[in-house]
C-alpha cells in the first residue's frame, strides 16, 4: 500500500502508508477535534497521518517534514516520530525569545524595593533568608548588606507598571507588556539555571523548547529553518552551549541551527570559492539524475528524499542571505532599533532579523544576549547592557504590532535568574555587585495570547521571597507550550522506556496571564 | 463495537460471548506471548500506577507481580484464570463508566481497541505469567533446521531464515562481491576498499575467499579506530570537561588504550573488568590504571559558586547510569529520585548501587587545570616519539655543516615545550580508605541524604536470586558484571555488536532491556549469540566474523515492494542492511579516497578545519581557558581520522553535530540517522569535502588523462567500489564537460577552487580541467549511495 502524498516541490511522492497509531480519542465528551497524544508508534491505522495534518491546518510544511521522515522509516527508523497539530488551538504561531544571559538584576530593572533604599547597607535579616542556599562566592561573606537600587523607578503607562529609569525604551511600552515579578527556579548557578530554562531539567542532553516545538508542530516554512538561534557578536560573558538549542534525544533535525553575522549565516552556506551559482545550479543538475538513476536500484524513498535535501538546501542559499541582509529595510525601521541596528550581529540587528524570521514563518527564534552577571561594580555594568538592549527590545515588540504579527507572536525577555538584594563584595558609595539568587526573578512577555498591560506575583519587601503568586520555571514553560495549543503534559516522546517532556513531572499553565 | 454494556451492581458483562465473538472476527486468534505482547501493554498502561513505586502506587494491586492479580479480591479476581470473561481487568479496560473505567480518562496513556484484544486473549488462553525474560539468564536454544541448506551459512541463518519462513518471506540473494567488499570493509574498519582490495577480492576464486578478507579486516589497525567510536560514544569520552568554562582534559591515552584493546581483540570480560575496576586488580599496572578513565569520562564542573557536595553526587549519578546502560542495558537513573516506575529496581537499591562507585577521592569542583583528582601522571609516549624525532633531525643539522641556526634554534624551543610535557595526567577511578558512607538521597537530592542508615554496595534483589554473594565492592561488581550469574551483560553487548552491522538491535531499543524496552525480534538468536560469546571466551573479533560472513548479512540492500509492505523497517532481516555512514565514516571515507589521509594511531587531539569563531563566539572569549579560541592545525593534523578531533562538548564538531553525532554530554548507545539541507550544504561546501574532492580529482585525472572515462570510473570505484553503468558514466561525461567549458571560460574560477584547502596543489594540472574533475569528485562524493553503506 503506498499514498500519494503531494509534497512542496509540487510533485507527487510515493510513500509506503506506514500504519500510524495516535490515539484518537472518539468517545463521547472528548474535544471534538482530534484529542491526540504526540506520540507516533506502529500499530492500528485510526487515522492517516494526511487526515490528521489536513484537519490541524499544518499542512504544507509539515506534510513536506512527515515525507523525510517517512523515508527515514522506511530505512528502519520507525521509531522517528513526527510532526503533529495542536492539541487545541493556538493563540500563538511563532516565539522571539531574547535571553539575557547571565541574569539581569530584576531589583534594579523592574521590581521596585523602596526598603532596600532605606535599608541601605543594613543587615539582610535571617528571618527573610532562612537559611537558604547561597552561592560558594558570597556564602563566606561576614555580613550581608543590603543594596538598595542606584536608579529610579516609576511607575508607567496605564498600567502603572514600575520600571527603572535603565528602561525608558521599555517603559514606553508597558502597557503591551506583561510583567511576572514572581519567576522561581531550582538552580543557583548559570549553567544548570541556563539547561533548566531551555530544556526543563538541569541535566543536559534533554531536547530545547524550540527542538520540543519543531517536533510537536513541525514547519511552517519551507527553506528556512524551523528554529534559528543567534548570539550577539563580541560580546562576551557567561558562556553559552550548543546543547542548549540541541535536540537532545529528538532526531537532530529538530535541532535549532545558529544563524552567525558575517560570510556564512549558516555553516556551509555559501559555495566555496570558485563555485558560482549558476555552476552550483548545474552541477546539482547532474547529481540529481545520478541520483535518480540510483534511486530505480535500490528501490529506497532515503534517495528520494535526499534529492530533496539537494534542492532545499540550493533555496536556502537565496532564501537566507535575502532574510540575513538588511538592505531592503527603511531607515525609520533602524531608527527605530537604534543606533547599533545597522552592525551586523549586534543585538539590535538580531532583533530585527528576529523578526524578518518570524515574518516569514520560522516557528523559534532564540537571542543570547550576555554580560548580564554583575557580581561586582553592578550599577556600571547594568547601564551599558540596557543601553544595548532596552531600545531594540521595545522596537521589536512595536515592529510586531506594526505589523500585526504581535497577536500570535509570543515574545519573552528574561534571563535565567535573579540578583541578591544583599551586596556581594563591599558596598560602596558608588557600587555594589549582586549575587545568583533564584528564590525570585523577574521575566516579561508580549503577545501571542498573553494579557497586555499586568503585573503578576509579587515578592516581599526585601525583594528576597515570593509573596504572591510563584511562577515556576516549569509553569512558564507550560504556558509557554499552551499558547501554542500544546497540552504540555501529552507533548512526549519514548525514550529509555518512559515518556519525557519538556516539563519533566511538573509545571502548570499560569492562566491569569493569559489574555 | 468497541465497548460494552456494564452494569457496575452486578460486576457481570450483558453480552461477553457476543463482545468476545466479534473481537475474534476483528482480530487475531494467536496465543499471545506473555513477554513479548502482554507484559509491554502492562507496562506502558498500569505500571505508572499499579507499579514497583511504592509513593506512585495508588492501591496495593501491582501489575508487575502476578500474586495480586490472580487472588480472590473478596468475590472477584483481576485475572480469573476459570471465568476469564469476570476478569476485573477486562471489566474495567472496556468499561463506559468514568469512576471504573481503567487507567482513567485523563490518564496520559490510553490502551488501543488491539491492544484490548491482545489482553483478552491472553486471559482467554490461561493468563500465563512468566518472569522479564531479561532478567532470566539465557539458555542456548536449539537451532532451527532449515531446507534448503544453501540458505545457511551459519547458526544465525538458521534462526533469521525460520522466522521468514513463519512471516511467509524468504531471504533475499547474496550481495555481489564488490558491494560485499565495500560492506564489510566498511563495517569493520569504517574505510572504504582500495580499488586493488577489491581487485584482488573479485579475482580470488578460492572457496574461503570472503572469510580471509573478514580475517585480513578484523587484523587491520583500522578496526580498532572504528570500532573504538562506538565505545567513546557510550562511555561519553571527549576533550573538555562539559560544563561552564568547559576545560580542556587529557583522556586521549584512554582513548589510545581503547583502541588499543580493540586491536589486541582484549577478551570482553576483561575489557570490562580492567575499564570498572582495573585500579583494584592486584599490582595494578599502569595500563590498568589508565583504563579505568572510562567512569571518569563524565562532565566534570568548575563553575565559580558552585557546591563541591552537589556534584560529587552527580559524577557518582553519571557512573552509575553509564555503567547500568553499556553493561546492563537497564535505565537505573529513573530510580535516582524514587523507585523505577516500570522495572524493579528500588531507590533504595539505586544507591546501593551507587555505594560501588562513590569511594573516589575527587571533588565536585575540580579539572581547571585539565584532570581532576584522582589521576595519573601517564608517559606520553607520542611525545617520546616527537622528542625523538626533533632530536634526529637537530644532529643531523649540526652534523651538515652549513647554517641552519634558526631552524635549530626553533627545534630546541620546541623540544623544551615538549619536556614540559612527557606525561599526561589522566583522570582514574581509586578508592579511599577509610570507606565514604552511601546515603539514600531523598527526591535524589544531594543535600537531602537519608542519614538514619548507611547503604551497602549491593545488587538490586532482581539479581541477588540468581547470585551466589553479593558483590560487596567495586573490583567483584566487575566481575559479577562478567559472570554467567549475570543474565544481562553478554545480551547487551551482542545486541549492539547487531546494531553496529544491521543499524538495529535485535533488541531495538539497545539502551533499555528492561519492561518498557521493545521484545527482541529474534529472542533465541539474541540467547544463542549470547550463550556462544560467553562460550568462546568473550571474543569480539569472533563475534563480528560470525555475524559478518553469515547469509544475513550478505544479502543485497535493495527492496522489493512486497518487503516495503511486509518487513518495512527490516526488522525480520529479509534483506541487506542499507545504512547512512556516521559524520565520521563520512569524513574519514573522503580523505580516504582522496589519498590525503594520515594514517597514524593515537596521540593527543587534533584540530582540522573548523568555521572560523564558532568557539570563541561562546565561550567566555577572554582567552581565560586554552579552550576559548581553535587554533586549527596545519599540515598532516588535517587529515587524521574523526576518532582524534578535538570533542569540546559545549560546542561538538559542526560535522559530528550536523550528522546526528551526539553531544558526548552523557552515554549514548543508540542514535537515529536524519536527513537534512544542512547534511547537503556541509557535504557539497565544507572545505574539508573540496579539498578532498581536488585531490580525488588528481587521481582520476592521472588515470583518465588519455580517456576521461577511465578517470571517472576511477573515481566511481573508489567512492562506491562497482563500475558506473553507462547512463551514470554518461551523466558524468556531461557533467565533466561543461564543468570544462565553464572554467576554460572563467580561468580565474578554475583556480579560486583549487584554492580550497591548505594542501599543495598540483601545478603540472591544467587548472580549468583539474577544476572541472573537482566539481565532478565533489558529486560522487555527494552521492547518496557513497555515503550510505550498501
Amino acid at each position: 500500500m503506498s499514498q500519494a502524498v503531494n509534497n512542496i516541490y509540487g510533485s507527487t511522492v510515493k510513500t509506503p502508508a506506514r500504519p500510524l497509531r495516535m490515539s484518537i480519542r472518539s468517545a463521547s465528551g472528548g474535544p471534538a477535534s482530534g484529542d491526540a497524544t504526540f506520540e507516533f508508534e506502529s500499530g492500528t491505522n485510526n487515522v492517516t497521518r494526511r487526515q490528521f495534518l489536513s484537519r490541524s491546518g499544518y499542512g504544507i510544511g509539515a506534510l513536506a517534514l512527515s515525507n523525510l521522515i517517512l523515508s527515514e522509516a522506511a530505512r528502519g527508523n520507525d521509531n522517528v516520530p513526527s510532526v503533529m497539530g495542536p492539541h487545541f488551538l493556538p493563540r500563538a504561531k511563532r516565539m522571539i525569545c531574547l535571553f539575557q544571559s547571565g541574569a539581569p538584576s530584576q531589583l534594579d530593572l523592574f521590581d521596585h524595593k523602596p526598603l532596600l533604599n532605606t535599608h541601605h547597607g543594613s543587615d539582610l535579616p535571617e528571618s527573610v533568608r532562612q537559611g537558604q542556599r547561597l552561592t560558594s562566592m558570597s556564602a563566606g561573606q561576614a555580613r550581608w548588606p543590603l543594596a538598595g537600587s542606584h536608579f529610579k523607578f516609576r511607575q508607567h503607562g496605564e498600567s502603572g507598571a514600575w520600571l527603572s529609569e535603565l528602561l525608558p525604551y521599555t517603559a514606553a511600552i508597558a502597557d503591551r507588556l506583561c510583567f511576572v515579578k514572581s519567576l522561581q527556579t531550582d538552580a543557583i548557578n548559570h549553567d544548570p539555571a541556563i539547561t533548566l530554562l531551555q530544556t526543563g531539567t538541569q541535566l543536559s542532553g534533554r531536547p530545547s523548547v524550540g527542538a520540543w516545538l519543531s517536533y510537536g508542530l513541525g514547519s511552517t516554512v519551507q527553506n528556512l529553518p524551523t528554529f534559528v538561534v543567534m548570539t550577539t557578536r563580541g560580546q562576551g560573558g557567561q558562556p553559552v552551549y550548543s546543547r542548549l538549542w540541541g535536540s537532545g534525544f529528538l532526531p537532530a533535525s529538530h535541532q535549532g541551527v545558529r544563524f552567525r553575522s558575517g560570510r556564512d549565516p549558516v555553516l556551509f552556506l555559501n559555495n566555496p570559492d570558485g563555485v558560482t551559482a549558476e555552476s552550483r545550479r548545474n552541477q546539482l543538475d547532474h547529481l540529481r539524475r545520478l541520483h535518480e538513476l540510483n534511486e530505480g536500484t535500490f528501490g529506497d524513498s532515503a534517495i528520494k528524499a535526499r534529492i530533496q535535501q539537494y534542492e532545499m538546501a540550493y533555496r536556502m542559499q537565496t532564501s537566507v542571505p535575502e532574510v540575513t541582509e538588511l538592505t531592503d529595510e527603511t531607515e525609520t525601521t533602524f531608527e527605530m532599533y537604534g543606533p547599533q541596528s545597522r552592525q551586523p550581529g549586534s543585538y539590535a540587528a538580531n532583533c530585527i532579523l528576529a523578526r524578518r524570521l518570524v515574518e516569514r514563518g520560522v516557528r523559534c527564534v532564540q537571542l543570547f544576549h550576555r554580560g548580564w552577571d554583575q557580581h561586582g561594580d553592578l550599577p556600571k555594568q547594568i547601564r551599558g547592557q540596557c543601553e544595548e538592549t532596552d531600545q531594540p527590545s521595545a522596537a521589536l515588540v512595536r515592529d510586531l504590532h506594526a505589523r500585526g504579527l504581535l497577536d500570535d507572536t509570543l515574545v519573552i525577555w528574561g534571563g535565567e535568574f535573579g540578583r541578591t538584594s544583599y551586596s556581594q563584595g563591599k558596598l560602596t558609595a558608588n557600587a555594589y555587585g549582586r549575587d545568583h539568587h533564584p528564590r525570585c526573578f523577574s521575566v516579561w512577555m508580549a503577545g501571542g495570547g498573553i494579557q497586555p498591560g499586568i503585573t503578576y506575583g509579587e515578592t516581599d519587601e526585601f525583594g528576597y521571597n515570593v509573596v504572591r503568586d510563584p511562577v515556576h520555571v516549569h509553569d512558564l514553560q507550560a504556558t509557554m507550550l499552551h499558547l501554542f495549543g500544546i497540552d504540555h503534559e501529552r507533548l512526549t516522546f519514548k525514550h529509555q522506556g518512559r515518556r519525557f517532556r519538556l516539563t519533566d513531572v511538573y509545571g502548570n499553565v499560569v492562566r491569569s496571564i493569559l489574555g | 463495537m468497541r465497548s460494552i454494556d456494564f452494569n457496575p451492581s452486578s460486576r457481570t458483562l450483558t453480552a461477553p460471548g457476543v463482545w468476545c465473538l466479534l473481537a475474534a472476527l476483528v482480530y487475531g486468534t494467536e496465543k499471545p506471548d506473555f513477554n513479548r505482547d502482554v507484559r509491554p501493554i502492562l507496562a506502558n498502561h498500569c505500571l505508572r500506577c499499579h507499579g514497583p513505586d511504592h509513593r506512585q502506587r495508588k492501591t496495593e494491586l501491582r501489575f508487575d507481580a502476578p500474586a495480586s492479580l490472580f487472588d480472590d479480591r473478596g468475590g472477584y479476581r483481576v485475572i480469573n484464570r476459570k471465568q476469564p470473561e469476570n476478569s476485573e481487568l477486562l471489566v474495567r479496560i472496556n468499561s463506559r463508566d468514568d469512576d471504573l473505567r481503567m487507567p482513567p480518562r485523563d490518564s496520559p496513556s490510553q490502551p488501543t481497541s488491539e491492544e484490548i484484544d491482545i489482553l483478552r486473549r491472553w486471559i482467554v488462553s490461561g493468563a500465563n505469567w512468566t518472569a522479564h525474560w531479561a532478567f532470566v539468564p539465557p539458555q542456548r536454544p536449539i537451532v532451527p533446521v532449515v531446507r534448503p541448506v544453501s540458505e545457511v551459512e551459519n547458526e544465525i541463518d538458521s534462526f533469521i531464515v525460520s522466522k521468514l519462513r513463519q512471516k511467509d518471506l524468504h531471504p533475499s540473494t547474496q550481495a555481489n562481491r564488490s558491494t560485499l567488499i565495500r560492506r564489510v570493509t566498511l563495517a569493520l574498519t569504517g574505510l572504504p576498499p582500495t580499488p586493488d582490495d577489491v581487485d584482488a577480492f573479485l579475482q580470488d576464486e578460492s572457496p574461503d575467499a570472503y572469510e580471509r578478507l573478514v580475517d585480513r579486516l578484523l587484523s587491520s589497525r583500522a578496526y580498532g579506530e572504528h570500532m573504538a567510536i562506538g565505545w567513546l560514544d557510550a562511555a561519553r569520552y571527549a576533550d573538555s570537561a562539559g560544563y561552564q568554562a568547559d576545560w580542556e582534559r587529557f583522556m586521549w591515552p584512554w582513548r589510545d588504550w581503547v583502541i588499543q584493546a580493540f586491536n589486541d581483540n582484549m577478551p570482553f570480560d576483561q575489557f570490562t573488568i580492567e575499564q570498572l575496576a582495573g585500579d583494584m586488580l592486584p599490582d595494578a599496572t599502569m595500563s590498568q590504571q589508565l583504563a579505568t578513565g572510562f567512569n571518569r569520562n563524565h562532565r566534570i564542573n568548575d563553575e565559580g559558586g558552585s557546591l563541591d557536595a552537589e556534584f560529587e553526587v552527580e559524577y557518582v549519578v553519571d557512573r552509575v547510569d553509564t555503567t547500568a546502560t553499556v553493561w546492563l542495558g537497564l535505565t537505573a537513573g529513573c530510580a535516582r529520585c524514587h523507585d523505577h516506575k516500570y522495572d524493579p529496581l528500588s531507590q533504595r537499591e539505586f544507591y546501593q548501587l551507587y555505594a560501588y562507585f562513590n569511594n573516589v577521592p575527587e571533588k565536585g569542583i575540580d579539572g581547571r587545570k585539565g584532570a581532576a583528582r584522582p589521576f595519573i601522571n601517564v608517559p606520553n609516549q607520542h611525545t617520546e616519539r616527537q622528542l625523538n624525532e626533533l632530536n634526529a633531525e637537530l644532529d643531523k643539522l649540526k652534523s651538515d655543516g652549513t647554517d641552519h641556526t634558526t631552524r635549530i634554534r626553533q627545534i630546541e624551543e620546541q623540544s623544551k615545550l615538549l619536556r614540559k610535557n612527557v606525561t599526561t595526567p589522566v583522570m582514574v577511578m581509586q578508592e579511599q580508605a577509610p570507606r565514604e558512607p552511601a546515603y539514600l538521597l531523598k527526591r535524589g537530592a544531594y543535600d537531602h541524604p537519608d542519614k538514619s542508615e548507611v547503604i551497602p554496595p549491593a545488587l538490586p534483589k532482581v539479581f541477588q536470586s540468581l547470585t551466589d554473594a553479593t558483590p560487596g565492592d567495586r573490583l567483584q561488581l566487575a566481575h559479577w558484571i562478567v559472570s554467567p550469574q549475570n543474565p544481562l551483560t553478554a545480551r547487551v553487548i551482542i545486541n549492539r555488536l547487531w546494531q553496529h552491522h544491521f543499524g538495529s538491535g535485535l533488541v531495538k531499543t539497545s539502551e533499555d532491556f528492561g519492561t518498557r524496552g521493545e521484545p527482541a525480534s529474534h529472542p533465541n538468536l539474541l540467547d544463542w549469540l549470547a550463550t556462544e560469546f560467553v562460550r568462546t571466551g568473550w571474543d569480539i573479533k569472533a563475534m563480528h566474523r560470525r555475524i559478518v560472513t553469515s547469509s544475513t548479512f550478505r544479502q543485497v540492500s535493495t527492496q522489493t515492494p512486497a518487503q516495503r509492505q511486509r518487513d518495512p523497517g527490516n526488522r525480520l532481516l529479509s534483506r541487506g542492511p542499507r545504512l547512512r555512514l556516521t559524520g565520521a565514516a563520512i569524513r574519514d571515507q573522503a580523505m580516504a579516497i582522496s589519498g590525503l589521509m594520515t594514517p597514524v594511531i593515537g596521540g593527543p587531539p587534533v584540530k582540522p578545519y573548523q568555521p572560523e569563531g564558532l568557539w570563541k563566539e561562546l565561550s567566555f572569549g577572554t582567552g581565560k581557558t586554552t579552550i576559548d579560541f581553535y587554533v586549527q592545525d596545519h599540515g598532516q593534523n588535517l587529515y587524521r581520522r574523526s576518532v582524534y578531533t578535538f570533542w569540546k562538548r559545549t560546542v561538538a564538531p559542526p560535522r559530528m553535530a550536523v550528522f546526528d553525532g551526539g553531544s558526548r554530554a552523557m552515554c549514548r548507545v543508540r542514535s537515529e540517522s536524519t536527513n537534512t539541507p544542512l547534511q547537503a550544504l556541509t557535504l557539497q561546501n565544507d572545505v574539508t569535502f573540496v579539498e578532498a574532492s581536488r585531490h580525488l580529482a588528481e587521481r582520476m585525472l592521472k588515470a583518465g588523462a588519455s580517456n576521461s572515462s577511465k578517470g571517472l570510473e576511477l573515481g566511481w570505484r573508489l567512492a562506491m567500489t562497482r563500475r558506473p553503468s553507462p547512463d551514470e558514466l554518461n551523466v558524468l561525461e556531461l557533467a565533466l564537460n561543461r564543468n570544462i567549458r565553464i572554467f576554460r571560460a572563467n580561468p580565474e574560477q578554475a583556480d579560486q577552487l583549487l584554492s580550497n584547502g591548505e594542501s599543495q596543489v598540483n601545478h603540472e594540472l591544467d587548472p580549468p580541467v583539474h577544476a572541472a574533475w573537482t566539481i565532478v569528485a565533489l558529486s560522487i562524493l555527494n552521492l547518496d549511495e557513497t555515503i550510505t553503506r550498501e
